[in-house]
């Protein structure tokens, strides 16, 4: 079964046979060619062409985010750097930058994470030169007065402030910065607050950011949609050709082995109790097995017609939710399962369930027709979701911010297809120790009270 | 503008009409070269027929159906037929309609069908998954809302506000008191009695055959056969100047704040299209380009950003573009001002602003208002005008990207009385003139008569309730940081905000613990 399903993916629709080009689709998740082309100054641009009439979604991938954050007291930076791209050149001050973009009728924007940081626009695929200028104008022009540099702090930290509502947002915090000690996934892509407070301060900082990361090397764009390949690189060249090549490389301290279990909590009341178990997890990689076994794993465990779910949920009712699963980050992170539970008292049996099961995963070998069936639901769900210039360019932006290569999310995909159910017994015996676990909960007590 | 209200509704109900007789109403998409086929069943009864005492049934009612199984399926067995096919299904309920959409991979669609056929056909309403649907909504109306996003809870509380007494108040997940009531028969009666043939609208995308969708609508010819009285929707409350509710909570960073005031007019009508443009220009949603953003985050970065709103907007903080499924025939205009620093808050972090009593909601509220007084006073520019509607006529576009949205849309347009929104709107933009958007302005807009809420810290609550009561001074508070860069107009500009009048008759604190409580008629 598990064959015939897959080789159907390669139907997928949308004409993708009629676009086979460098890379051919064949035998690939994504049923389109993805054509990459690396101008002379290291910038490596991709082109998707499909069919979507009249739009196309031009992403501008810098892989720089809060990991490349390593110095004290900058945390939370990229992300405020982010803020700061959009206060205009000396060509397109920040207002003509808008009109630009008004006329264009685009949806933009932008976004940071640990490893990333994400421009992206979608709009008109007959104004693509247009987008091309004004972010090649940006990326290598960006001028901003110190006064708009200290006053768009405060937009950042009203973006904590409304984030900050949130228990989970809280817990997140917290767990991180328990977690890791040396690493910088130590701290969240919003930084800590006392570094929020302090960006006002660091105009000089902000320009030597802008000078190490926004550069070619560090920066892949990706154009998805009703474009061809040879305009792509004509106005990628046209206008990112002249960029120049930087020299800055950070030195990301390693994350020593973690011993023992950690915890962190937070005291709410009037809010649902939740229990984390978060393991460390593995970075990314496009060729080890460790990842998608873990994902498959998680996918079934925590599945709805999984025992765990129809046990703790359906039938104790002492769940409202399970989620979790590892992260997809350059460097390890975690591989997190969470429950909403129902009552705070629960929370030490919940947290014993989840750990049979995970326990039971080590020894226990996965029943050939769950794992086929799990490999199916999870290539399905990428496909269901390949519907738009923009979907796809998403999908496209994270595995080239993960390895700077596109290609990866073929490749990464095609590793499901080789995982066994002793590679899941494996994985699961590697990662889910109680060493490398903090425990993080929320409930009405002033601590979590679970072991 | 009340016979304007009057004449509303009366359109409404004529459409209600219109609605019944043609009993199986069917919108289709057909597109071949889709991966996947999306079915849509849109039920024309939403939370407003939630029957008194029992507010949240309908949606109750819907996420049984939902999660649960059929006659001769458990849920369980369900989820495991379709874990292979990776189908997403979900309901959607809003206060006049649910909408139940399925998507599935297209070579999966046929062995998917008796599925979606027998959920909505005859679901089996098991007491285990009503049980559980019921506690997480009892969870979410009593917990959730009040302490996971600021945003969301101020916007629940100003509709609350707006249409205290009527069947639009309560949450579309209902109330304390309602959900606990509510028991299984409950959920079976209401849905035999609301989600018959004759209310629902059928809407069927992608790669689908003509059997296929044959079928479909030959097996939802045997819902029942009944004509549910489907309640008319309330009407928005007029307020007798600026009202305030301000819910104190406690260790809340920012004060969070919507506005509102009813709208005579929706999709329905053409002057829509000239509301769209002055709107987008005040406020456009999650975009720079507005003058609220302008205002109030790009030149003094008060918060995260400032936006308006002519029309219902779900999830405002997840979503960038509007999504389908949630018509409403009542309307309201809003205006969305993210959290902004409270007083406690900015106290800590500048020793210069040690003196302060309250943070920058008044400062914000009144930066608000007066933006639009202004407006309405003076206008959009020829060249505003050109550039915003040149925008929205690319925009829009963007609405319907994947063949979901675009059925979505479409089915909408029908709620609406139109055929197609999009491309409608889109004529009506064509054809528009700066005189129809400035006389529209003027037409349906007014600051004199508003509801407020600002959910905020219990040490906000006080300061803040006397500063709107007496209309104190609200100087804006600024770190020396950025103070001694403020361009002079901005400076001159604050200090006409800073005393800008608003018309508040009334201000109230309300603790959180007792927000939404059961419709009482007034304020």
């Amino acid at each position: 079964m598990k064959y015939r399903l897959f080789s159907l993916l390669l139907l997928l629709a949308l004409n993708s046979g009629s676009v086979a080009g460098q890379t051919s689709a064949k035998n690939k998740i994504l049923p389109f060619g993805i054509f990459q082309k690396k101008l002379a100054n290291g910038l490596n641009v991709v082109t998707v062409p499909f069919s979507s009439p009249g739009l196309a979604s031009l992403y501008i991938v810098v892989r720089a985010g809060s990991r490349e954050e390593v110095e004290e007291g900058k945390t939370g930076f990229a992300h405020f750097f982010e803020h700061m791209m959009f206060r205009g050149t000396e060509k397109y001050s920040k207002e003509a930058y808008d009109q630009v973009l008004k006329s264009i009728g685009a949806s933009a924007n932008a976004n940071t994470s640990f490893d990333r940081t994400v421009y992206h626009m979608t709009g008109n695929a007959g104004m693509i030169e247009k987008m091309f200028e004004v972010e090649g104008d940006r990326f290598q022009h960006l001028k901003y007065s110190e006064h708009d540099f200290k006053t768009e702090a405060g937009a950042v930290k009203g973006e904590y402030t409304k984030n900050s509502a949130s228990p989970y947002q809280q817990l997140y915090e917290k767990l991180l910065n328990t977690a890791f000690e040396k690493h910088t996934y130590k701290h969240t892509t919003m930084g800590f607050f006392k570094d929020v407070v302090d960006m006002p301060n660091q105009y000089d900082y902000s320009l030597v950011f802008f000078d190490r990361f926004y550069r070619p090397e560090y920066t892949t764009i990706i154009v998805t949609g009703d474009v061809t390949k040879e305009e792509v690189n004509k106005y990628a060249e046209k206008y990112f050709g002249g960029w120049k090549h930087g020299s800055y490389s950070p030195v990301i301290e390693k994350e020593p082995a973690q011993v023992g279990t950690r915890y962190v909590h937070i005291q709410q009341a009037g809010f649902p109790p939740y229990i984390g178990l978060n393991f460390k997890g593995p970075a990314f990689s496009d060729h080890n097995i460790d990842l998608p076994a873990l994902n498959i794993l998680a996918t079934l465990l925590l599945d709805q017609s999984g025992d765990l779910y129809q046990q703790l949920v359906i039938k104790e009712q002492k769940a409202r939710f399970i989620n979790g699963g590892p992260g997809l980050n350059r460097d390890p992170l975690l591989v997190s399962f969470g429950i909403s539970a129902v009552k705070a008292e629960d929370l030490q049996y919940l947290k014993d369930e989840l750990m049979k099961a995970l326990e039971k995963a080590k020894s226990v070998p996965i029943d050939p027709k769950k794992l086929a069936d799990t490999k199916s639901n999870i290539k399905y769900s990428f496909a269901m979701r390949l519907d738009s210039p923009d979907q796809i360019a998403n999908s496209m932006a994270l595995y080239t911010w993960l390895t700077g290569n596109p290609e990866s999310l073929n490749n990464y995909y095609a590793l499901y297809d080789k995982v066994t159910a002793a590679d899941i017994m494996n994985a699961a015996k590697k990662y889910f120790m109680a060493n490398s676990l903090t425990i993080a909960t929320i409930s009405p007590a002033d601590a979590g009270n679970v072991k | 503008m009340k016979n304007k209200l009057v004449i509303t509704a009366l359109m409404t109900s004529f459409l209600l009409a219109a609605f019944f007789v043609n009993a199986q109403e069917v919108v289709e998409l057909k597109q071949p070269q889709s991966n996947k086929v999306v079915i849509k069943l849109m039920f024309r009864n939403g939370s407003i027929s939630d029957p008194a005492g029992k507010d949240g049934l309908t949606s109750a009612t819907a996420s049984t159906v939902i999660a649960g199984g059929t006659k001769d399926k458990t849920a369980k067995q369900i989820q495991e037929l379709i874990y292979p096919m990776a189908v997403n299904f979900d309901a959607s309920v809003d206060k006049e309609v649910v909408v139940f959409t399925f998507q599935v991979y297209k070579d999966f669609a046929e062995k998917f069908y008796p599925l979606l056929r027998d959920l909505i056909l005859s679901p089996a309403f098991a007491d285990d998954d009503f049980k559980n649907v019921r506690s997480n909504q009892q969870n979410y109306v009593e917990e959730v809302i009040r302490s996971s996003s600021d945003e969301e809870y101020s916007k629940m509380a100003l509709e609350d506000l707006l249409f205290r007494g009527t069947n639009y108040q309560h949450m579309v997940d209902g109330t304390t008191a309602g959900v606990s009531a509510i028991m299984l028969d409950d959920v079976k009666a209401h849905y035999k009695k609301y989600f018959t043939r004759n209310n629902l609208r059928i809407g069927i995308a992608g790669n689908y055959s003509a059997a296929f969708l044959d079928q479909l609508k030959k097996d939802m010819k045997t819902l029942p056969d009944t004509k549910p009285d489907i309640p008319m929707p309330g009407k928005a409350n007029s307020p007798d100047g600026i009202n305030v509710e301000i819910v104190s909570k406690e260790k809340a960073l920012g004060s969070a704040i919507f506005t509102g005031f009813p709208l005579a007019i929706t999709r329905t009508d053409d002057d829509f299209a000239a509301l769209m443009v002055a709107n987008s220009y005040l406020g456009e949603h999650r975009k720079s380009y507005g003058k609220l953003y302008d205002k109030i985050r790009t030149t003094r970065s008060m918060n995260y950003g400032d936006y308006s709103y002519i029309e219902w907007y779900e999830n405002g903080g997840g979503n960038m573009l509007p999504v389908p499924g949630v018509p409403r025939s009542s309307n309201y205009f809003s205006i969305w001002i993210r959290p902004v620093q409270v007083a406690e808050g900015l106290k800590k972090q500048y020793k210069e602003l040690d003196g302060i009593e309250t943070g920058h909601a008044q400062f914000a509220l009144r930066l608000a208002v007066r933006e639009m007084d202004e407006l309405i006073a003076n206008g959009m520019s020829k060249e505003d005008f050109e550039l915003t509607r040149q925008f929205l006529r690319s925009y829009n576009k963007l609405y319907i990207q994947t063949p979901e949205r675009q059925l979505g849309f479409l089915m909408d347009s029908r709620y609406y009385g139109r055929k197609d929104y999009i491309s409608e709107m889109d004529a009506l933009l064509a054809k528009l003139t700066v005189e129809d958007v400035n006389r529209a302005i003027k037409k349906y807009w007014q600051t004199k008569n508003m509801f407020v809420t600002i959910v905020t810290d219990d040490s906000e609550a006080g300061p803040l309730k006397t500063a709107l009561e007496q209309n104190k001074p609200s100087p804006m508070s600024y770190s020396n940081l950025v103070k001694v860069g403020l361009p002079a107009d901005v400076v001159k500009e604050d200090e006409k905000i800073a005393t800008y009048p608003l018309n508040v008759k009334s201000v109230k604190i309300v603790d959180s613990k007792n927000t939404f409580k059961p419709a009482v008629k007034g304020f």
